[in-house]
């Protein structure tokens, strides 16, 4: 079967062919990976999120949804589709200004 | 007995899973290990060999989570898996490249196989092995080794030794109190004592050595004349306590009380002393006396004196180099474990919790105490692997679990306003059955790398982890001046032991008391007993000393 047939759309997405001009998010995200930077900055927010409590937060949420569902109808992607609203919502400002100031100086450093 | 509960489950594969290992075996994920990229901490990714950046193969996005198909290591985004599995007939396998996590695209969901995470967990090795250039890599997972198995139990009792128990119902009793329920005189400011001996005279273990006769007193005289023997004076106070038909009039016990200051002659004055120390200290006494007894000098590992048999655990403790992941384990062993209180002293949590999770909990206590610990920068510790100082975190863990589990809590802080240690008041919150399989060496080490099922050392042990509280010593007042209390569950009913004044109480007072020693005993040793211990007919002293003792 081709690829072409049958295809789902997927709205959000904004790049369909490869051959396009790469946005300038697609460029920064190619840059931070390259460079190592993202996976630091990752591990920056994953030690920000544990020690506010965020995780822990998560984990309630996911048990009291696995609880009210029942242990066997739940999927990974439900618990995904669940919390990441409110996962989005609940992340402290400090986190989210620590990240920001991080990417700016990495933007600056990479004269991109 | 009690149906054991493996540490970790194994769930059920999906079809899909079950097809893909019939027709493939092992050999997908043998050829994933080579893509796998692990990290000091424990995390696992797929590093796609080539182009850095993986994109969906329907859409070309990269954002969110992708899958890694296992046969034609086509790349999917979490909107197009299923599409891969409708185009590509039995292309159901996949795993999650941020996180190597094994998913089902046609059930939709992750789905879980031993063999995968042994690959996962020998990458890992392999990892670490190359990286410390050792031959036994005795860091990260342990190999599954013997487990030394220490007799838990006590043996039955020597029934031919005779003995001064008679089981009777005292009519006289204005209630028909169980046995072993008996107020203890103050000697003057001896709260602290008297705490602690109920505590101990109502531990299973305890109740059963001393009741069976273990230690008697004409023996151990006859065996060194005029010595000031702990284990003895303990004796007398279980056949003061537990003598049915005599007298239930509250005990003093004076004797033990000067045993003890010949033994710890530091703490030997009519001032209050700390319940804990107390009993840290009768314990070694015990042990001192019953090691020499036996001419043994082994370390406390070994030690089959009653105080080991009964409270022994052992810590394990791991450090972890931040850079390299290398960790260097220790193991010691204790007597009883203290926990600082969890309370949210540091006003910089952002995230808004809810009321409930303000009190402190002993199970938030615990996770405090099993929680890895970042040492501070100024706390380097030499890596050997690095061969040079780094930065390192800490975690502790059980590795095994005693009998009875002592739980103290450190209701002590520094002020920094006064400068001086002030006492903790808050409540903290505690059940009455605990299981402590989350806090066991097996369950944190898994928990490092993601919670993979892989069997490691410890796992396949017999006993359980389930525990029922027996006793809980609360404090009131402050670090100088204060009072003991003993609360004692026997057979579902709490009874307060405040010196010599013996009552039943709720078990709601009990729930809401400040505990400062809590004593859980294993599940299998705490006996639910319907029938009323002091109730049974006066039979031959045989029989009545087969129910005491009897365990299970």
């Amino acid at each position: 079967m081709r690829k072409s047939v049958n295809r789902q759309s997927t709205p959000d997405v904004e790049e369909n062919q490869e051959d396009k001009e790469p946005s300038f998010q697609e460029l920064i995200n190619i840059e931070l990976i390259e460079s190592g930077e993202k996976e630091r900055l990752m591990e920056l927010l994953r030690e920000r999120l544990i020690e506010c409590g965020w995780k822990d937060e998560m984990k309630a949420l996911c048990r009291s949804f696995i609880k009210k569902k029942g242990r066997n109808n739940v999927t990974v992607d439900d618990l995904v589709h669940v919390i990441t609203p409110k996962g989005r919502a609940s992340i402290p400002d400090s986190v989210k200004a620590e990240l920001l100031q991080r990417i700016r100086t990495f933007l600056m450093s990479a004269a991109l | 007995m009690s149906t054991r509960k493996p540490s970790y489950t194994n769930p059920r594969p999906c079809k899909h899973l079950s097809a893909y290992k019939l027709k493939h075996g092992l050999s997908g994920y043998k050829s994933l290990q080579k893509c796998l990229k692990t990290t000091p901490n424990g995390r696992t990714s797929v590093e796609n060999p080539g182009t850095k950046i993986s994109r969906c193969s329907s859409c070309n996005g990269y954002q969110g989570r992708l899958y890694f198909c296992l046969i034609c290591s086509s790349i999917s985004c979490s909107g197009h898996t299923l599409l891969h599995t409708q185009s590509e007939i039995g292309h159901d396998l996949a795993v999650d490249i941020e996180r190597a996590e094994l998913y089902c695209c046609a059930c939709s969901d992750q789905v879980y196989d031993p063999d995968f995470d042994k690959t996962v967990m020998s990458k890992h090795m392999l990892d670490l092995s190359y990286s410390t250039n050792r031959n036994s890599a005795d860091s990260i997972g342990e190999r599954l080794c013997e487990r030394k198995r220490l007799g838990s139990g006590v043996e039955l009792a020597d029934l031919n030794k005779s003995g001064q128990l008679a089981l009777m119902r005292d009519h006289r009793a204005k209630s028909c109190y169980p046995l072993g329920l008996r107020g203890l005189n103050n000697l003057g400011n001896t709260c602290f004592m008297n705490s602690v001996l109920q505590a101990l005279l109502h531990a299973p273990p305890m109740r059963n050595y001393f009741l069976s006769d273990r230690h008697n007193r004409r023996t151990c005289r006859k065996r060194s004349a005029n010595r000031l023997c702990l284990p003895c004076e303990l004796d007398g106070i279980f056949s003061a306590v537990y003598s049915g038909g005599g007298d239930r009039t509250p005990y003093s016990p004076a004797q033990f009380l000067y045993s003890w200051w010949q033994h710890s002659e530091n703490l030997a004055s009519y001032e209050q002393q700390d319940a804990h120390e107390f009993f840290i200290s009768v314990l070694d006494g015990i042990h001192e006396r019953e090691s020499k007894a036996r001419n043994q000098t082994r370390d406390s590992g070994d030690c089959q004196c009653i105080t080991h048999r009964v409270f022994s655990g052992q810590l394990r403790s791991d450090v972890t180099c931040m850079t390299c992941g290398f960790t260097s384990t220790t193991y010691d062993p204790c007597l009883d474990i203290s926990l600082d209180l969890d309370t949210n002293h540091c006003s910089n949590k952002p995230v808004k919790r809810n009321d409930n999770s303000s009190t402190s909990t002993l199970l938030g206590c615990l996770d405090l105490f099993t929680k890895p610990e970042k040492l501070g920068t100024d706390q380097k510790l030499f890596c050997q692997n690095c061969q040079e100082p780094r930065d390192s975190s800490k975690q502790l863990s059980i590795r095994k679990l005693p009998l009875v589990l002592c739980l103290h809590i450190k209701r002590f802080e520094h002020s920094l306003v006064r400068k001086m240690m002030r006492k903790i008041d808050s409540y903290m919150h505690f059940p009455f059955s605990l299981d402590m399989t989350p806090y066991l060496s097996s369950s944190i080490v898994r928990n490092r790398f993601g919670n993979r099922i892989f069997a490691f050392e410890g796992d396949d042990s017999d006993n359980s982890t389930e525990f029922e509280i027996f006793a809980v010593i609360t404090h009131s007042g402050t670090l100088d001046s204060g009072h003991y209390l003993t609360y004692l569950r026997i057979k579902e009913q709490w009874y307060k032991c405040d010196n010599a004044w013996i009552s039943e109480v709720d078990e709601r007072v009990v729930r809401a008391s400040q505990c400062y020693m809590m004593f859980y005993v294993h599940k299998t040793l705490y006996y639910k007993a319907k029938e009323d211990l002091s109730c049974l007919p006066v039979s031959t002293r045989k029989e009545a000393f087969h129910r005491v003792a009897g365990c299970c």
